[in-house]
């Protein structure tokens, strides 16, 4: 894999629109590195930057994209979708926080 | 430098972006982003080989996120991205040229007192330090600059105007300006003295 396409999917991990996005969000949650990540995906590490360049499973067709991904990559579809389940859930509850860190609290009742 | 994908497969590529495929954009990427930036950078010898990367990654992106922006019948694909990159890569330059001018323009000018006392006082505030750039930069050229010598010029002659009145004299800020680093350094410095000469003849007129 060319360093080009490592810097670009280097470039995008903060992109929703990307693989990339969930698979770093994924690493940082459990404090691993590119080397564990491809081993708990069950891929080589140099197949991460063009599985990062992949556009992340849409919501409405979550499975099938995962399979296609996976297929192509001959990775993992069931830990490729507990990835990006992992990294949507820590997304939604990162957008939840308060700026002091903690989940906000529901509303009880409808603003005025 | 890659070679470039032919055109079926750039068509299928492209045919599985439009449908949503979720490995096409890492095929695209894979097919084209070598052979894009590998041609940036050769027909850019004077540029800074990351910039004509970036100019790469930032048209496979665009093609990426906007795949129905490309249409088949008027271009083959390579063709359409390159004319992409070429223009991405327009724009960094531009961006570039602008941030060196004003940088230009705080080495340049000379400083009131009062204006140098802030500036050396602020001067760890990089904020601060552009922002007293413009504000100088402005009114040196509000003081001393005939009425009307800037209206209706191109913005590339606007950058020129701004480097000359600052008394730049290297070719390159002149040809980034003006967007013609791509162009050998003798047509570069021919091309550079017209502009300099028309925009001087310019504010001769303006000053009878």
């Amino acid at each position: 894999m060319s360093d080009r396409i490592a810097h670009l999917a280097d470039r995008v991990r903060a992109d929703p629109f990307f693989l990339a996005s969930a698979l770093d969000v994924y690493a940082r949650s459990e404090g691993i590195g590119d080397a564990a990540l491809a081993e708990r995906l069950g891929c080589e590490v140099e197949t991460l930057a063009r599985l990062a360049l992949c556009r992340r499973p849409a919501a409405e067709r979550f499975l099938a994209d995962v399979e296609a991904i996976a297929e192509r990559f001959g990775i993992d579809a069931t830990e490729l979708a507990a990835v990006v389940r992992r990294a949507d859930v820590l997304e939604v509850l990162s957008r939840g926080m308060g700026a002091s860190g903690t989940l906000m609290a529901a509303r009880d009742r409808e603003e005025s | 430098m890659g070679d470039w994908p032919p055109q079926a497969e750039a068509m299928a590529i492209w045919h599985r972006l439009v449908d949503g495929d979720p490995v096409a954009p890492s095929d695209l990427a894979v097919a084209y982003l070598d052979p894009l930036a590998g041609w940036l950078t050769a027909s850019s010898p004077a540029i800074d080989p990351a910039l004509c990367q970036t100019a790469a990654e930032d048209a496979i992106l665009a093609l990426i996120t906007r795949p129905e922006a490309y249409h088949p019948e008027r271009a083959a694909l390579d063709t359409y991205l390159r004319v992409a990159a070429r223009g991405d890569l327009k724009n960094a330059i531009d961006a570039e040229t602008r941030r060196r001018s004003r940088t230009a323009a705080i080495d340049a000018v000379e400083l009131s007192p009062a204006v140098r006392n802030r500036l050396h006082d602020d001067d760890a505030d990089p904020a601060r330090i552009v922002e007293l750039a413009e504000t100088v930069r402005e009114r040196v050229g509000q003081a001393a600059l005939p009425a009307g010598v800037s209206e209706g010029l191109s913005a590339g002659d606007r950058e020129v105007l701004a480097l000359m009145r600052v008394r730049e004299r290297r070719t390159e800020l002149y040809a980034r300006a003006m967007g013609i680093l791509h162009l050998p350094i003798d047509e570069q410095r021919r091309q550079v003295k017209r502009a300099k000469d028309r925009l001087n003849k310019r504010l001769e007129r303006a000053r009878e």
